[in-house]
């Protein structure tokens, strides 16, 4: 294996790594969009996630315990955004703005204990014969379980949301509530497992980024990536297979950013920590910049309009 | 399956919306439901259908009272209807939306069309050339109308209720339209239709059943009936008010010209629209909705950005590609829905009727300065409430429409565009509209008048010209126009007036 594959495999498995966490709640996010319900309280739920999950890794020993737990984590922060918007009807933006300071403030309350505690790590995948393939081989012996399970959620999701008849009426809830409601599907039903499962996804990606790409607490660490989940769903145009490529976008970035760290770049540190930020700015502004046919679900442009 | 509707009542708020009604439905027959709007056939299906609830009253089905609480349980019930507002998704496919409420769709669709087979299966037959795969969104309307009939075949319906489907629909589609409610009822189904037009009652009932004021006034064969009757039952003793048309000036010099226009907006595109429209004149504009009405109008009224063409009045260019928009615009502008595009819902009345002046208003004005104004339009246009503090966004479309025509035809505007102007009115108050506009006509304003209604188009323009794709697909004289011809030209086909046998 010459040096060229080593910089090129290291830098996939650093980009799929760092994307992870933005890619669960990218998926989350994206579902719920299409059923016509914003939550900027992804940032939150994020935040809440990575507590719990370390919180639980760290009492229990067993780092799946504290997936669970992150993700039961956002599960509940998001029914508060769903008890607002669906059962009583509040302003979208204002409801998930309160839920994301709340995870915020809850996160960093009973975060505090946890900051300095050390966490079990996963024990690396067994991937067998698949890690001598040529090229992938390393790629995929590089892999955490977090990163496996995101990559799997993608085609999961994808195939369920536009091949069975669940996923249609989710679809359909998205691009008309009236319609759906003459169909038969309760859009309020459908919305409420739309938010709950994305706070689910947005909980598990929290817990992946705390437990498994930077195993450590810090009050705030997901640091913007619930928000730009919120914007990386435009670029990805509502379509869950596009979450793959909108994620890595930013984990690519990131992964670019930390190599220019390491390589003493005459550039300061602070200033290249908001390179994928940056990124993910600009192609979402070139992303809307192409107005036909964004595929933006119409029940989500009444949200807007109200 | 035979349904019957005993002292259907219904209130809301002071108005009596159903007022003791009955009515029997029969398999296998058409009823029409006639009414003008606010009737109250809308409610009472309404009712049937499960969306609202009667206050008094039972429905019944084979003499069992059941008790119809959601649209839900009506589908239950074997009750399906056809809404003028389509119910479906404009982003889905025919297929999925036909097999979004059918009890067949597997779990698993797949990508196979086997799942699908049952849900299209209603299709096939009613409409064989509708493409199962394209988006509804690119269907034309009276497309989706036949996609919505098969979405309530497919519940087994032993009762089908039709809300005014014929309203946006070209002749030809109404036809056929007319032909698959026969074949409904002929099957077995008891068929509502509501509606107000004559001819769909002539054309498919065999019963009919006229409303006034929430009240069922009767209930006739319609092989017993003459159009004059019906007319009579639907306005009842009121003395039935029709504007006077205009008198038309002999070559009078043009006042407006659209020249050549061309504009895109999310409405839809124009291109290469050229008008003239006379000092005095009324140019009606005809065509199935869709076809370019609301981006002709914003364009020609300065709300859209021109790609090429202008618009002169009076020998002065009022709108250009990239021109300033006038201070003073000489043009007043009706647009349709005008909740949306022509008042500012949460200001009130008095407000919005000096919304035109705006500019001309004193940096610090007190609302009390404009109430006596407004309460002199108010009056002269009858809005209610009479309240001018009232806001916009309380009144019903019907006084919202006339707001809007008491403030845009305030002053003395050179051209005037009215989109669907009397849409929602009265008879009374449609008459009154008019009134207003054609006095405009008279003083010598050019008038341009977007409608869907040939008949009122036939009676009061002078020239009709039909936009169809976004381009005038034709214009003739209303003394030479023959609704063959105008329906023609709705649908594209422009057929040579000479060329046309006699009666076909």
């Amino acid at each position: 294996m010459d040096s060229l594959d080593i910089v090129f495999t290291g830098f996939l498995i650093s980009a799929l790594r760092s994307a992870t966490p933005l890619l669960l709640t990218l998926l989350g996010e994206c579902l719920g969009q299409r059923t016509g319900v914003i939550n900027l309280g992804a940032e939150g739920q994020m935040l809440v996630g990575a507590m719990a999950g370390y919180g639980a890794t760290a009492a229990f020993g067993n780092p799946w315990v504290g997936l669970l737990a992150g993700a039961g984590a956002g599960v509940a922060l998001s029914a508060v955004h769903a008890l607002l918007v669906v059962g009583a009807q509040a302003n979208q933006f204002a409801s998930g703005l309160a839920v994301w300071m709340l995870g915020f403030g809850l996160s960093a309350y009973f975060g505090a204990a946890l900051v300095g505690q050390q966490v079990t790590a996963f024990d690396s995948i067994d991937v067998g014969a698949a890690a001598q393939w040529p090229v992938i081989g390393s790629v995929i012996a590089g892999m955490t379980p977090t990163v496996l399970l995101a990559l799997l959620l993608v085609p999961v999701i994808g195939l369920w949301f536009y091949r069975t008849r669940t996923g249609l009426r989710w679809r359909a809830v998205g691009e008309s509530p009236a319609a759906a409601r003459a169909a038969g599907v309760s859009p309020a039903t459908v919305q409420i497992q739309a938010v709950l499962v994305g706070g689910l996804l947005s909980g598990l990606g929290g817990a992946a980024l705390s437990v498994d790409y930077t195993r450590t607490w810090a009050e705030g660490m997901s640091a913007g990536r619930g928000l730009v989940a919120v914007g990386l769903v435009i670029v990805a145009r509502w379509n869950p297979w596009w979450t793959l490529p909108a994620a890595l976008l930013f984990g690519g970035a990131e992964a670019l950013s930390l190599r220019l760290q390491t390589a003493d770049t005459p550039i300061s540190a602070q200033l290249l920590h908001i390179l994928p930020y940056l990124v993910s700015l600009v192609v979402l502004t070139l992303t809307c910049l192409r107005r036909s046919d964004s595929g933006t679900p119409a029940g989500l442009k009444a949200v807007m309009d109200r | 399956m035979h349904v019957s509707l005993a002292g259907i009542t219904k209130r809301y708020g002071a108005i009596l919306a159903n007022d003791d009604v009955d009515l029997d439905l029969v398999p296998g027959e058409v009823v029409a439901l006639l009414g003008e709007n606010g009737a109250g056939k809308s409610t009472l299906m309404k009712i049937l259908f499960g969306f609202q609830q009667a206050d008094a009253g039972e429905i019944r089905i084979d003499g069992r009272p059941v008790v119809i609480d959601s649209p839900r349980a009506a589908a239950a019930l074997g009750i399906g209807m056809v809404f003028q507002q389509f119910s479906l998704v404009p982003a889905l496919t025919v297929r999925e939306n036909l097999a979004l409420g059918h009890r067949c769709t597997p779990w698993w669709i797949g990508r196979g069309a086997r799942s699908f087979a049952a849900p299209v299966a209603h299709l096939r037959d009613i409409a064989p050339e509708i493409e199962p795969d394209l988006p509804v969104s690119r269907l034309a309307v009276g497309e989706m109308q036949l996609v919505e009939l098969a979405k309530v075949l497919n519940l087994d319906a032993g009762v089908v209720i039709l809300d005014e489907p014929t309203s946006v629909l070209t002749p030809a589609e109404s036809e056929r339209l007319w032909e698959q409610v026969r074949r409904i009822a002929a099957g077995g189904a008891a068929v509502v239709l509501i509606t107000h037009k004559l001819e769909d009652v002539f054309a498919c009932a065999q019963r009919v059943a006229v409303m006034r004021r929430g009240r069922m006034v009767a209930t006739l064969d319609t092989s017993s009936v003459t159009p004059d009757a019906l007319v009579r039952l639907i306005v009842g003793a009121e003395t039935v008010t029709t504007a006077q048309p205009v008198e038309r000036t002999a070559d009078a010099l043009p006042r407006a010209w659209i020249k050549n226009l061309s504009a895109t907006t999310a409405a839809g595109a124009i291109a290469g629209v050229d008008l003239r429209i006379a000092a005095g004149e009324i140019l009606g504009i005809a065509g199935v909705s869709g076809n370019g009405q609301q981006t002709l109008a914003d364009a020609v009224a300065g709300l859209a950005i021109l790609l090429a063409g202008e618009v002169i009045v009076d020998g002065e260019t009022l709108q250009a590609p990239r021109a300033e928009m006038p201070a003073q615009s000489a043009v007043a502008y009706l647009p349709e829905q005008p909740l949306r595009n022509a008042v500012a819902p949460d200001l009130s009345v008095a407000v919005n009727l000096m919304l035109k002046r705006i500019r001309d208003l004193p940096w610090r004005s007190h609302p009390s300065q404009f109430d006596a104004d407004a309460r002199e339009r108010i009056t002269a246009f009858d809005i209610r409430p009479t309240d001018p503090r009232a806001t916009a966004a309380s009144l019903s479309g019907g006084n919202l429409q006339k707001l809007v025509a008491a403030r845009e035809l305030a002053g003395a505007p050179a051209l005037i565009v009215a989109c669907y102007p009397t849409m929602g009115l009265d008879l009374g108050a449609a008459a009154a509209v008019y009134e207003a506009l054609f006095a405009h006509a008279r003083r010598g304003a050019a008038v341009l008048w977007i409608s869907e209604d040939l008949d009122d188009l036939l009676r009061y323009a002078h020239r009709i010209a039909v936009l169809h794709r976004g381009r005038i697909a034709g214009i003739a004289d209303t003394a030479q126009a023959t609704r063959r011809q105008l329906g023609a030209w709705m649908v594209g086909h422009s057929i040579d007036v000479a060329a046309e046998p006699a009666h076909a």
